[in-house]
């Protein structure tokens, strides 16, 4: 196991000397995280359909438990129950619109990951940086349980868990625990955790910053242990249910599923559930006794439990939802935590945003009436009054405004906008306007996947080190 | 122009506000207040204190804006908030934020009460190697250092000792001053 301790080494090195000006040491934070016998116990797997090009490049990395699809290299990294997912990428011929340019793509372009370390990290969606067209890189970077990097080359930087970079370059950065950043593009920022920041320069800036002393609650996380607090305790409890379909190689499907649907065979999926036409379920998803009406969908690391969606709703990658009835079209942003109780559930009404890295915790019942944005902490009607506005009101502002710990500065409108925009994609994207013969997307074209796995060397000083793989058709 | 020299400007240090480096800036404010009282009245009002060591020397400076400074509100959520211009927001967006902040605060006087009593040596500025100039040193001298230091004064020093402060407010006088004296010599229709 000499060469996976010497990998971990450089990739420690190459991230701080990154971070140095930041004055950041990942050393303390990530050097114990992993213990190495995990590192070697998981076999690495991949999938393949007549859908997706299969261009897999593995060199002198740990693949652990990570799953990948598309046009992936990985060298020198150590990935850990990684899902890299590169069925969002860009192909050759491909015209990239950004501001006035439209710019062909000249290659169909690959998720790069180069001397990096990645945890339970999800990997997503494409390069929206100009400059980067064909290549979505990611490189002496450090990631923590459940962070997301989605569509955003990350360079020299550090992801806390249930971090979230959202279609932003980021060069040199620290993203704290359950922050999410849409900025288009930063550099040299340490930002605190807790941190929601979406921003399009010239346009609007919104910010929301969590009470630290009740985030700390939900995810903490400090030198010398993984990330601890509710989340992962929520994590922790549904943990073993994985156990199951990630040893079976020849797994029986729980349940039927419209032929325009797709579930995912390393979903788990608990009984009375069920699932309508054009609903995609992702790998790693948690469904119990849920209904997911049509074109709902369920992405990576998404948990659904005792909840009802009614149908085109979005729920992002790493979101929960327990004890809710969501009406049609609500989106629940990345990460979002949304947990009502036996007795005490969350209504939320039709076309509500929920934003990204949003908690709503309650032991009373609560309503969100419809077409209302939502952000931050909500544990009861008055946090909910604070933390969220009709999305015809936040669309009237145009110079700034604040409400709580929330600065939003520029044009509602276009923020409103540029959400229900995305939400549209992402329905699209995801299959969920599928009419039988037009307008496919994930659900349809990720059917009848395969998977194929990979494992490292058993022993010695290569041990848990996988060899030089190169995959193509 | 009048060949202006430093010593002809500055404020010698008898006549500028002081105060020890264990004086609380209340102490520091009703110093000012009594050097100002005793200030020849044509002149502009003082603008800093003076903060003198054991031996007499010259430590640091308070400025108004330092003072100003000591009585905003300071906890790690301020400092988050005052840290939102990093992230594009503008002066108005982080001042509107921390008024919402301030909101379920303590009252302000309270703040005020607490800065009363810091030491000014929490405050203060301490001089950096451009703030010093020698009292024989040109006008030309002292212009080059105010501004390319953005100093609002500077030291005025006869060999180690600090003799006085030259003030920008004088400097500004002095170059008016000559410059009006300059144009108004002129003969109609020169240049």
């Amino acid at each position: 196991m000499k060469e996976l301790h010497k990998l971990l080494d450089r990739i420690v090195q190459r991230v701080n000397i990154n971070l140095r000006e930041l004055e950041f040491d990942v050393n303390p934070l990530v050097s114990k995280l992993i213990p190495a016998g995990q590192m070697t116990k998981f076999y690495a797997f991949y999938g393949i359909t007549p859908h997706h090009s299969l261009n897999l490049v593995f060199k002198h990395s740990n693949l652990s438990g990570s799953y990948f699809l598309g046009k992936v290299r990985v060298t020198n990294s150590l990935l850990y129950k990684s899902d890299i997912r590169g069925d969002e990428l860009k192909k050759n011929g491909d015209l990239f619109q950004y501001q006035d340019f439209n710019i062909p793509v000249d290659q169909d372009e690959e998720i790069s990951i180069d001397d990096s370390f990645l945890i339970k990290t999800l990997v997503h969606n494409y390069s929206h940086d100009p400059e980067t067209l064909e290549t979505f890189f990611i490189r002496d970077t450090v990631s923590a349980h459940f962070a997301n990097i989605h569509g955003s080359p990350t360079d020299g930087s550090f992801l806390g868990p249930f971090a979230t970079v959202d279609l932003t370059t980021i060069r040199d950065c620290v993203i704290g625990a359950y922050s999410y950043v849409q900025a288009g593009e930063v550099s040299h920022l340490n930002i605190e955790p807790g941190t929601v920041w979406v921003r399009k320069p010239g346009d609007f800036n919104f910010m929301y910053r969590y009470p630290i002393s009740q985030l700390s609650n939900y995810v903490y996380f400090a030198a010398g242990s993984p990330p601890q607090g509710v989340f992962m305790d929520f994590l922790e409890d549904r943990k073993e249910a994985f156990q199951r379909v990630f040893s079976v190689v020849n797994i029986e499907t729980p349940l039927s599923v419209p032929p325009s649907a797709s579930l995912d065979r390393f979903a788990v999926i608990k009984p009375k559930t069920k699932i309508g036409e054009n609903v995609l379920v992702a790998q790693r998803a948690f469904l119990q006794n849920s209904v997911l009406g049509k074109g709902a969908n369920a992405q990576e690391n998404c948990y659904i439990i005792n909840a009802k969606l009614q149908g085109n709703n979005v729920t992002a990658h790493g979101a929960k939802i327990i004890e809710a009835d969501l009406g049609k079209n609500v989106f629940v942003g990345f990460n979002g935590f949304l947990r009502g109780r036996p007795g005490a559930r969350i209504t939320i009404g039709q076309d509500s945003v929920i934003m990204p890295h949003t908690i709503i915790d309650v032991r009373n019942p609560l309503t969100i009436p419809s077409g209302h944005l939502v952000w931050g902490l909500v544990q009861n009607p008055k946090d909910l009054q604070t933390n969220s506005m009709s999305l015809k009101d936040f669309s009237k502002i145009n110079s700034r405004m604040c409400k709580g710990a929330m600065l939003f500065e520029g044009s509602g409108g276009s923020f409103v906008s540029g959400f229900q925009e995305r939400i549209h994609h992402i329905l699209e994207a995801n299959g969920a306007f599928y009419d039988g013969k037009l307008k496919r997307g994930h659900a349809q074209r990720n059917q009848n996947i395969s998977f194929n796995t990979i494992q490292p060397y058993p022993e010695g000083d290569k041990e848990g080190l996988y060899p030089t793989i190169i995959i193509q058709p | 122009m009048k060949n202006y020299l430093v010593k002809d400007l500055m404020v010698p240090i008898s006549e500028y506000a002081t105060v020890p480096e264990d004086a609380t800036l209340f102490e520091a404010v009703l110093a000012l207040e009594k050097a100002q009282e005793q200030f020849n009245q044509n002149r502009y009002s003082h603008r800093a204190v003076l903060i003198l060591d054991k031996q007499k020397k010259v430590v640091g400076k308070l400025s108004q804006m330092d003072f100003l400074g000591a009585l905003e509100p300071r906890d790690a959520n301020l400092e988050q908030i005052r840290n939102f211009k990093q992230f594009g927001f503008s002066r108005k967006a982080v001042a509107l934020q921390q008024e919402e902040y301030l909101k379920s605060s303590a009252p302000i006087l309270d703040f005020y009460s607490k800065a009363a009593r810091k030491k000014v040596t929490e405050y203060m500025q301490r001089p950096t190697e451009g703030e010093y100039v020698d009292e024989n040193a040109s006008l030309d001298m002292a212009l080059h250092q105010l501004t390319a230091g953005a100093n609002l004064s500077l030291l005025v020093t006869r060999g180690a000792e600090i003799v006085g402060v030259l003030r920008l407010a004088d400097v500004f006088a002095a170059v008016y001053h000559s410059m009006k004296e300059s144009e108004l010599q002129k003969t109609p229709g020169e240049a």
